[in-house]
């Protein structure tokens, strides 16, 4: 439990707390509403919880140049709500109805919208941050096009929080597709899987999103494409013809809305060791294959991945001995998995396994970024990766 | 330049790989901003990463200023030699290391140009997405330091978007792998600070980029309009009804003339002609294409041509993309700006240019990337003119300050370099620009790696900031600008 928790409600605040606390070496978390407070390494003591949640402006939407400035403490659900109304959106999801804007550029975290609009840091424009020396400086603007100066928005995606606090983000927006539906493609055998997956990659269809989930089958893909009514109904016919499922459904409507949201719910809904991870995309069999074997070693496995990219979630569900054996074997097979980072564990799993992984041969380049924006080193109380 | 560093230098690369004769030095004083010139002590020309590696190592421990050059077509004065420093060319770094079809990434060295990217892929169906207008010519290195853009960013984004995965020779001789062929490797984006920080942060050795596979459909229209007003409304139109082209350009009658004398794409006499282009599935371009071609006529296009081929595609692009060098047949001189405004703000900006050419007595083309604001005014003079020169000078900098007022960047996509250093306190306050500073001490704490760009410092003696002067290779028929 922290020390105590704080609210600041402008920039400023914010900042002159971060400096305090740099001035004092009062260890700092930053949260927005803390639905991945859980994730990263076990902390140390935490002296100030610093939450953004009244933070939470939506403070321009220019729609007319698709773009919005929003705080960091605003849900991502909240601003989609304001964006909605001129056809507009931040097409980032979120497993968490709370979960903000700024914990959603700090963990650089994606779902399945990733396939067509990228990762929350491929939409980052400009952005304000709050540094441990209590000053607010932005890096970007407020323009699409523009490379004026260092990128900062980059630096701080992925940090954790451990490196400045995130005060209001600029994006570009996407506009609101006027039709979409969803074809679900069941298969019995994994290879079949990936090979309908390497079809639709290597072909002209332009999907939306593009899942695969299942272990040791039946394996699911979901192929949403979101266009004209014309352009959808030709896609769903050349992908019927392009790929050999067992079971094809067309998913339209309410219906397509429940199958998305059971979807990135889905893998989180029940307890387990979840871990994202990252593969070559035409590894898909080499990947399913790995957590058939996992799985039929009696550990209960599930995957929700983006299948064109290469990266999703993986939950297993086992106890401690053999959920840290089954993590051994994801972080072992370095020839068909990278970057297996432990979102969701229990104490007893972080104990024995470190959430990150293996340092790179950057660690030290890191540790100097690090040192030039927490040179107390205050932020984060150790949770990682900064 | 020390000859123990020169013989040190030779011992690495090769005695030939080590220029250091004034003459042959010429060619490295500027790149495509040839009013920056600065001669280097030595130009070296590695020809791996290992060589690099040695290079920097050598540059860091004798404190001598260094910096990268793929093949000098940036617009920023972005590869403007330190004085007296190093410059590391690597033009010799021009492999294509990987095509790996299955999972659409080609891993190259630096010097491999944008378009050899596409080539090499081509046969398959995929091609590299970002298209600055040089990219026949531009190296894949100094697109990676510029996050160089192109006609298509507007739907594909820029290099950030594309490049996964960076071995960097960092400036202190280190070697660091960020970002990865496997997609989310954990903590902070350097990959994504690294991209476009103008060679200040090391020296990209190797880079993993993504491609993308050939979209189904390519439609291409060319509208004319009496008013540049009425091209901004239609642009405006199309991105309203939700439509997102693969590209939206628009170039003023100036521009167009210029174009026309230079590779006669037979475009329409007009005030404006906007281009645009829709990819993608087949049946979505069509009814998409429909909207476009419909919000032309109705917003008064006065004629409207739809490429029927390729060929004919390519001419339309022959002529947009000729359109700066172009105006060389129009004016004896030109400075070629680059500033960014919210497209909502183009008509207004747009017509404060236009009043500003009127009171200057300086014409002005207007070549833009309209669907994401981002305008390159090419501002005429005579440098015989006494005084002309000036004034071109003092217009692309009221230009600026007009983007910065609308809520734009002084920088779209040439980039900060050593030419607009000077005008980043216009973007940003001194505590900003301090943030920043602090990055770059992490990276490179003695500031030896291409030092004097992007962070202002008093201008030096006489320096004027700038007008377009003919490159040395241009006057020798050698080159041509983009």
């Amino acid at each position: 439990m922290p020390g105590s928790i704080v609210e600041p409600e402008s920039a400023e605040a914010l900042a002159a707390l971060l400096a305090w606390a740099s001035r004092e070496g009062a260890s700092v978390v930053l949260s927005g509403r803390g639905t991945r407070l859980g994730w990263g390494r076990r902390p140390r003591a935490i002296d100030l919880l610093i939450s953004t949640r009244r933070l939470n402006r939506v403070l321009a939407h220019s729609h007319g140049d698709l773009t919005a400035t929003v705080e960091a403490g605003a849900t991502v659900h909240e601003v989609n709500r304001e964006l909605m109304r001129h056809r507009q959106w931040l097409p980032i999801d979120v497993v968490d109805d709370d979960a903000t804007i700024g914990g959603a550029i700090a963990t650089n975290d994606s779902g399945p919208l990733r396939h067509r609009h990228g990762t929350p840091r491929d939409q980052l424009i400009g952005i304000h941050l709050a540094t441990t020396d209590g000053r607010v400086v932005k890096a970007g603007g407020n323009v699409v096009k523009n490379v004026a100066g260092y990128d900062l928005g980059k630096l701080v995606s992925g940090s954790f929080g451990g490196l400045a606090a995130i005060a209001t983000a600029t994006f570009k927006l996407a506009p609101l597709p006027t039709a979409s539906a969803t074809v679900a493609a069941t298969f019995r055998d994994a290879d079949a899987t990936a090979r309908a997956a390497g079809a639709i990659s290597a072909s002209q269809l332009d999907p939306a999103a593009f899942e695969v989930r299942g272990v040791g089958g039946p394996y699911v893909l979901l192929i949403q494409f979101a266009s004209t009514q014309a352009a959808i109904d030709t896609q769903v016919d050349q992908l019927r013809a392009l790929i050999a499922a067992d079971a094809v459904d067309l998913v339209a409507g309410d219906a397509e809305r429940d199958l998305w949201r059971r979807h990135v719910r889905g893998v989180w809904a029940s307890p387990g060791v979840i871990v994202r991870a990252g593969w070559l995309p035409a590894s898909l069999a080499a990947v399913l294959a790995l957590l058939n074997e996992i799985a039929g070693q009696g550990t209960g496995i599930e995957i929700a991945a983006r299948a064109g990219v290469g990266a999703g979630v993986i939950r297993i569900d086992g106890d401690v001995v053999s959920s840290v054996a089954a993590l051994g074997r994801l972080r072992g097979r370095t020839d068909v998995l990278g970057h297996v980072v432990i979102l969701r564990a229990g104490p007893d799993v972080k104990q024995q396994i470190d959430v990150w992984g293996s340092a790179n041969d950057h660690a030290a380049l890191l540790g100097r970024v690090k040192h030039a924006f927490d040179p107390a080193g205050v932020l984060n109380a150790g949770r990682g990766p900064v | 330049m020390d000859e123990r560093v020169l013989t040190e230098l030779a011992r690495i690369c090769g005695a030939e790989a080590v220029l250091h004769d004034p003459l042959q030095l010429l060619t490295y004083e500027c790149d495509a901003l040839p009013y920056l010139r600065s001669s280097p002590s030595v130009v070296v020309l590695p020809s791996s990463t290992a060589e690099v590696q040695a290079v920097v190592r050598v540059c860091h421990q004798e404190g001598i200023p260094f910096v990268a050059r793929g093949h000098g077509t940036g617009l920023s004065g972005g590869a403007l030699p330190p004085s007296g420093g190093a410059v590391i060319a690597l033009s010799r770094l021009n492999r294509v290391l990987d095509v790996d079809i299955p999972n659409r990434r080609v891993t190259v060295e630096p010097g491999v140009t944008n378009l050899d990217i596409t080539k090499a892929v081509a046969p398959h169906g995929y091609y590299y997405a970002p298209d600055p207008s040089s990219q026949q010519v531009c190296s894949i290195g100094g697109n990676v330091a510029e996050n160089s853009g192109g006609a298509h960013c507007l739907k594909y984004g820029f290099t950030v978007h594309h490049v996964l995965a960076l071995e960097v020779v960092l400036p202190d001789g280190e070697i660091a792998h960020i970002g990865s062929p496997m997609v989310d490797a954990p903590g902070p984006d350097l990959l994504g600070l690294f991209v476009g920080s103008e060679g200040t942060l090391g020296i990209a050795t190797r880079i993993v980029v993504r491609i993308l596979r050939k979209p189904e459909s390519v439609q291409t229209l060319l509208a004319a309009f009496d008013t540049i007003d009425a091209g901004g409304e239609v642009v405006s139109a199309i991105i309203g009804a939700g439509i997102i082209p693969a590209a939206v350009e628009m170039m003023d009658s100036l521009a167009i003339r210029a174009a026309e004398a230079a590779v006669h794409p037979n475009f329409p006499e007009a005030d404006t002609i906007l281009i645009v282009e829709l990819d993608g599935p087949e049946a979505e371009v069509r009814s998409l294409f429909q909207i476009v071609e419909a919000t032309c006529r109705s917003h008064g296009a006065t004629a409207i041509e739809i490429a029927p081929d390729d060929v004919q595609r390519a001419r339309i692009w022959r002529g947009r993309k000729a359109a700066f060098a172009a105006m060389g047949r129009v004016s004896p001189n030109y400075y070629v700006q680059d500033g960014v405004v919210p497209r909502t703000k183009l008509p207004e900006v747009l017509g404060r240019i236009r009043a500003l050419e009127a009171r200057s007595g300086l014409r002005i083309g207007n070549v833009f990337h309209a669907g994401d604001g981002n305008l390159h005014p090419l501002i005429c003079y005579d440098e015989r003119v006494p005084g002309e020169t000036g004034r071109a000078v003092d217009v692309a900098a009221e230009i600026l300050a007009y983007c910065v007022e609308a809520g734009g960047s002084i920088t779209g996509e040439h980039g900060v370099g050593a030419d607009k250093a000077g005008s980043m306190p216009r973007m940003f306050s001194a505590d900003d620009l301090e943030a920043m500073q602090r990055v770059r001490d992490a990276f490179d704490p003695r500031h030896l790696c291409n030092p004097g760009k992007i962070f202002p410092t008093p201008r030096l003696c006489g320096e004027v900031p700038g007008p377009y002067r003919q490159h040395p290779a241009e006057a020798a028929g050698v080159a041509e600008r983009f």
